[in-house]
């Protein structure tokens, strides 16, 4: 059988101004015609880059240094923007992150349809042509196409963009269909809608699929092979059996111990320590040995070949050499079902192990949400009720999470209890104290805005870019002119910034010097500077890589225990709201459906929209997910 | 047998920094600011390079072409063109930045008033800015000047700095809206830092360096128009002496063909505003480094 | 979204414009009469310097400038709405004789000039952009930085002191040779110079507003899209990107228009060609105040004009703006 995609040792630079970033690094892979093909790795490992490399989307500055891409045993690697226009729609096509920036604003969706459609059949007639994107669209699920195609893109949810998206990338039947994170700027339920429809059209048409991917849970549903890619290398590639149930790579071990799934009645998330290496210079021989406790010292010397496992499976490292010590990888057995979806309703056994210990009802109640309401006015006559009649209770000591997907009003009922957002209707008490009432809240300001704490998803817009991280965790006891504890407020900084894993040679950078990780831990440390007694958390790893989500999480649960304070977690990811918290939340279109102790609510889930969100968790167990398809 | 596949564990790797060799000057306008800054230092210290006084109407030396005693030659009342580069080159200069003061302050104070308004005041305070700015800059200037009659020095400046805020304007008001509903502002806010801090620790340093191209740029749309003024007749007065002043006698230089009296004054007005502007450039370049998608 | 009712909508629009005419004819009339000067200057000339008291009183009577300012302004309504501007005191002629005399030459000089400015900055913009950071970009952009540095009266002279005095090839002031108004290609002629000016100090910001917007516009994710569907570069420039800043381009030409137009006054001025630029600035500088309100209310209602209709281009034409209203409301 001949490859119908064949990368050999690819390598793709970019060159900027700072230096050469080497993204993707000798890279080889092959695709069979009709197979689905995985690339798993944390962002910035040259997923993304490799497959616009291929397609030749990539900016001016990248080059494709060295290798040779092979379709259908043709050479492309040195082809013209002339030639490769012809090739691209027809031969393969793409599939991007997000939908609501990959559409053309100005065009109906229809017209867009069109146009792919003409770009490689130039002569079709107005009849067919309608007719054909009809077909298109009714083959990706839109239903009554015929109107809809009159739409503008801002008429359509995120999903439906995403269907159209996918419409344009099928309109030339291409052969190989690269999906660049697909599901990834989705909610949760619509991300489980797009992949199923993804797995169908695949089927069906027997598209050679390249699957990009940060969700080891997505890859399993839906590849036949994985490739995991770390700092621009594959790092190990074979079947997707092979990959789950006999990994060999650290890295991929890594990658399945930090899902929250893994974690499941520890009290710690496993974390892969540290981030990924800087590509414009990255580290001599295995990028990952400086993140891998079996890192062999030759890891540190030369990088590994790609050793045989099987006819299918390679993995680079050295621990396949003859002459490495034999390491039992941690125990991750998937086959026994540790992880799997009826784990994950069945009633938990080994309470013993988790730390899920209830609170008792004995405790204080520290907040108290009385039927808030908030509504945003739309102008003219329309108006959004953002929050709806929520009401709910932390005690001392509660971790409560709050899920829901985008819009559904979490981050509203957040700012709403740090007053930010004028009150409008219910009542907020904290310690018996009703905030929403302006006398009240203006007689206790100063012990309200130290006793409460906020934290933002974005790290990036949450700190003052032009702040340095040192002035930025001593800003709040600047402002409540509290002495600093440990002499100066710089000695404070430092002391939080300790307190929080971050090295103290970061005091004097800005933020935007900083990684996505550390800034969030920047944001922590600030706001734990002011000992707070509730502390409000935004989605606070929503924006980050799963392997930092992990450290993050595994950091507020180390605080909390330490500390002791009241936290309320805004999320949409249910795994992480299950691992963290004592009780859950479920909001819903700005009511508050459903709240429950954690483990109850996953055992028995009351409301349709709690079953709809349980669920769409992807499972890790690949044989299970066969089963289902077939 | 090796030692080289013992475990080593995690470790940390010093990390090497690649050296950049780009030179400190790299992407900066040297050239303009070099020159600018002998213009500057020039103009200032006009009394010590005057070789004459700009002032003095030599009617036995009228309309000499560029020679060893009058380096640029003289204009047609007989005054030394050298010498009045400078010291016309400091009013011009001080025009410029007087009037680019005003309309800063007038920009930022309107920009701030109408970004932190209610929504009805906003849009009425912007609908005006936009109405005044899309009336013809130049034209504005003259018909107040034509109002105003007789100018000075500061009048003038005056005029100029009161009809270009517009833009500076409006560029504070969306820095101020964007400001105002931006995180850490928020986050400062919870923290609760006063309005003063707000403003002092996030606010300033924000808008600084959206502010600084607008100034650059201003200060040189208020040399040209002080030039223009000068020149159509409706400036400053022939008697004082600035570039746009000079230029005013060139239409008797056209019926002469004195082309020093048009092409000196006019070139080192050119060059300063092709410095200020390069300047100007250089400081709005953004940071946005992201690439051409086509 | 609601659709509003045409006909309500251009009302509303009808309104708002003679609004703000009213408006502005209140304000003008206010500023230009208290503001220091004689009108009768204009009229008499120098004679007002010989003047006896009776002979001002009965003068300034002869021109109703002796009533109180409000009485006066509406007394101008009066006659403005049965379309009676009233007369020039400087060339003692109807204000609409005055102007419909050198209107043709503004018009010509700006309408060409506008055109010209409209076309060569969207082909020069879309170039640079095509050819970013390529040396035609660059060279592009050097030349433009410097054109846009000129100070309009100063090029004019070189241009003069070049063309028409050293070579001799173009008429240096005019708008046409004494003696052969009706000359085409004499006319084209004595355009040359001024259109080169009024074109060259207008066409850089409008370029590089194109190519800013269409560097903004290539960087955006359909792009890739596009490209990954299989379109030439060429079509996805032309049919997406172009075509996704052209209506805030008329928009924003639609506002220039006030400002290439004011801007042939100075051209006006230098080539001594006949036109309204120079008619409203000796109409200010002189208290000519009936021409100076109608320039006014002329210049006025154009710039409102231009600006309402790059609101309905804005408002009508873009689907995002109504995307922008559908979110916000």
């Amino acid at each position: 059988m001949s490859a119908l995609l064949d990368v050999k040792n690819l390598s793709i630079s970019f060159f900027t101004p700072r230096g050469e970033i080497q993204a993707v690094r000798d890279v080889s892979l092959s695709l069979q015609p009709g197979e689905v093909l995985a690339v798993v790795g944390e962002s910035g490992c040259g997923k993304s880059v490799m497959c616009k490399g291929i397609m030749r989307l990539l900016c001016s500055s990248a080059k494709i240094k060295s290798g040779s891409i092979f379709v259908n045993g043709v050479d492309i690697t040195s082809y013209k923007e002339r030639d490769m226009h012809k090739l691209r729609g027809k031969l393969f096509s793409m599939i991007f992150q997000d939908p609501m920036t990959s559409l053309n604003p100005t065009m109906t969706i229809g017209a867009q349809i069109a146009e792919a459609v003409k770009a490689h059949q130039p002569k079709i007639s107005g009849k067919e042509l309608d007719n054909r994107v009809i077909e298109l669209m009714k083959l990706v699920g839109i239903e009554r196409p015929a109107e809809r195609r009159r739409l503008y893109p801002y008429h359509f949810s995120g999903g439906m963009r995403q269907r159209s998206v996918m419409a344009i990338a099928l309109a030339g039947n291409p052969q190989i269909l690269f999906a660049d994170e697909p599901t990834t700027s989705l909610d949760v339920t619509i991300q489980s809608q797009i992949l199923n429809l993804l797995r169908e059209l695949q089927k069906n048409l027997k598209t050679a699929t390249v699957f990009v991917t940060h969700d080891l849970g997505v890859a399993a549903q839906a590849a036949d092979r994985i490739a995991v890619m770390y700092a621009g290398k594959i790092v190990e590639i074979g079947t997707t059996e092979e990959v789950f149930h006999d990994p060999r790579h650290p890295y991929t071990w890594g990658l399945m111990q930090a899902l929250p799934a893994f974690s499941k009645g520890r009290d710690r998330l496993h974390t892969i320590p540290g981030m990924p290496p800087d590509l414009i210079s990255p580290p001599k021989g295995d990028a990952f040995a400086c993140r891998n406790e079996y890192a062999l010292k030759i890891d540190y010397e030369e990088a590994p070949p790609m050793f045989s496992v099987t006819d299918t499976h390679y993995a680079a490292t050295w621990l396949l050499d003859k002459r490495a010590p034999k390491i039992t990888p941690p125990v991750m057995k998937l086959s026994e079902g540790s992880c799997c979806k009826k784990d994950l309703i069945a009633p938990e056994k080994d309470l013993t192990l988790s730390s899920h210990v209830p609170i008792p009802e004995n405790r204080k109640v520290i907040l108290d949400v009385r039927n808030l309401c908030h509504t945003f006015s739309l102008g003219q006559k329309r108006s959004l009720k953002a929050v709806d009649d929520v009401s709910f209770q932390i005690r001392e000591g509660e971790i409560f999470g709050l899920v829901g997907e985008s819009g559904s009003g979490k981050s509203t009922l957040a700012r709403c209890i740090m007053n930010i957002y004028p009150h409008q209707e219910g009542s907020i008490l904290y310690k018996g104290i009703n905030t929403c009432d302006q006398k009240a809240f203006r007689k206790n300001k100063k012990m309200l805005q130290r006793e409460r704490q906020l934290i933002f998803q974005d790290s990036a817009s949450s700190l003052n870019g032009r702040m340095k991280v040192g002035d930025i965790i001593a800003e709040p006891m600047k402002i409540q002119h509290i002495a600093p504890p440990r002499g100066t407020y710089r000695k404070e900084a430092e002391f939080q910034m300790h307190y929080v894993g971050l090295d103290h040679s970061y005091l004097d950078q800005y933020p935007p010097q900083l990684s996505g990780g550390q800034r969030q831990r920047v944001a922590i440390a600030r706001a734990l500077s002011m000992e707070p007694k509730l502390l409000v958390a935004d989605e606070p790893v929503a924006s980050l890589d799963v392997s930092i989500q992990a450290q993050i999480i595994n950091l507020f649960r180390h605080l909390q225990a330490e500390h002791g304070f009241s936290f309320l977690f805004i999320s949409h990811d249910l795994a992480m709201v299950e691992f963290l918290c004592d009780r859950v939340g479920v909001m819903y279109q700005g009511k508050l459906v459903e709240t429950a102790p954690v483990k109850e609510l996953f055992a028995h889930p009351g409301h349709p929209y709690t079953k709809a969100l349980l669920s769409a968790i992807p499972t890790l167990n690949p044989e299970e997910e066969r089963s289902v398809q077939h | 047998m090796n030692t080289s596949f013992e475990i080593a564990g995690i470790k940390q790797v010093p990390k090497e920094e690649p050296e950049l060799k780009k030179k400190w000057y790299y992407g900066k306008p040297v050239f303009a600011i070099f020159f600018l800054f002998f213009i500057v230092i020039s103009c200032l210290a006009c009394d010590l390079i005057m070789p004459k006084d700009p002032t003095y109407m030599d009617l036995s030396n009228f309309n000499q072409s560029p020679n060893s005693e009058f380096l640029f030659g003289t204009d047609t009342m007989g005054r030394d063109i050298f010498s009045m580069i400078w010291s016309g080159g400091r009013i011009s200069l001080w025009i410029g930045i007087f009037s680019a003061i005003i309309s800063t302050f007038l920009g930022i104070l309107f920009g701030a008033v109408s970004g932190s308004a209610p929504q009805w005041a906003d849009t009425l305070l912007m609908r005006l800015t936009e109405i005044l700015l899309s009336v013809p800059g130049l034209l504005m200037v003259l018909l107040i000047q034509a109002v105003l009659g007789k100018a000075n020095v500061l009048s003038i400046s005056f005029v100029i700095g009161i009809t270009s805020w517009m833009s500076i304007a409006k560029v504070v008001r969306i820095e101020v809206r964007q400001l105002r509903n931006s995180e850490y502002v928020i986050a400062s806010k919870c923290m609760g830092g006063s309005f003063f801090h707000i403003l002092w620790n996030h606010l300033t340093p924000n808008f600084i360096s959206s502010i600084m191209f607008m100034v650059v740029m201003n200060i040189r749309s208020a040399i040209i128009a002080e030039s223009t003024l000068s020149f159509m007749g409706i400036g400053l007065p022939i008697e004082t002496i600035s570039w746009g002043s000079m230029l005013s006698l060139s239409e008797k230089a056209l019926l002469t063909n004195s082309w020093w009296i048009i092409l000196i004054p006019g070139g080192f007005l050119l060059a300063t505003l092709l410095c200020i502007t390069s300047l100007g450039n250089y400081l709005r370049r953004n940071v946005n480094q992201k690439n051409s998608n086509l | 979204m609601t659709r509003q009712n045409p006909a309500i909508y251009f009302g509303k629009k009808l309104f708002m414009f003679l609004f703000s005419v009213l408006l502005l004819s209140i304000i003008v009339f206010y500023i230009s009469r208290l503001a220091p000067g004689d009108p009768l200057v204009s009229y008499y000339g120098d004679r007002v310097e010989k003047m006896s008291p009776q002979e001002r009183i009965w003068a300034e009577d002869k021109l109703g400038l002796n009533q109180p300012v409000s009485i006066q302004y509406i007394c101008w309504l009066r006659n403005a709405l049965h379309g009676n501007f009233g007369i020039s005191y400087k060339y003692k002629a109807d204000v609409t004789e005055v102007i419909r005399g050198r209107i043709d030459n503004t018009l010509l000089l700006g309408g060409i000039g506008f055109l010209f400015i409209f076309l060569l900055a969207l082909f020069l913009g879309t170039v640079c952009a095509w050819n970013e950071d390529k040396l035609l970009d660059r060279l592009i952009c050097k030349a433009g930085t410097i054109t846009s540095c000129i100070p309009e009266f100063w090029l004019s002279l070189v241009l003069i002191l070049i063309f028409a005095v050293n070579l001799k090839w173009l008429p240096s002031s005019g708008a046409y040779t004494v003696g052969k108004p009706n000359d085409m290609g004499d006319r084209i002629l004595h355009l040359i110079l001024p259109l080169i000016i009024v074109v060259t100090s207008h066409l850089w910001y409008y370029a590089y507003m194109i190519r800013n917007k269409l560097l903004e516009e290539v960087r955006a994710d359909y792009v890739l899209l596009a490209k990954s569907k299989g379109l030439k570069k060429g079509s996805i420039m032309y049919r997406h990107c172009l075509r996704n800043i052209l209506p805030s381009y008329f928009s924003l030409m639609a506002i220039s228009v006030p400002h290439i137009l004011g801007g042939t006054y100075i051209v006006e001025t230098v080539f001594s060609y006949p036109g309204i630029g120079t008619l409203s600035y000796e109409s200010a500088r002189y208290k000519d105040y009936n021409l100076l309100m109608l320039l006014c209310i002329l210049s006025g209602i154009l710039v409102i004009l231009c600006n309402m209709i790059a609101q309905i281009i804005n408002e009508k034409i873009d689907p995002r703006v109504k995307a922008g209203r559908r979110e916000q409301g």
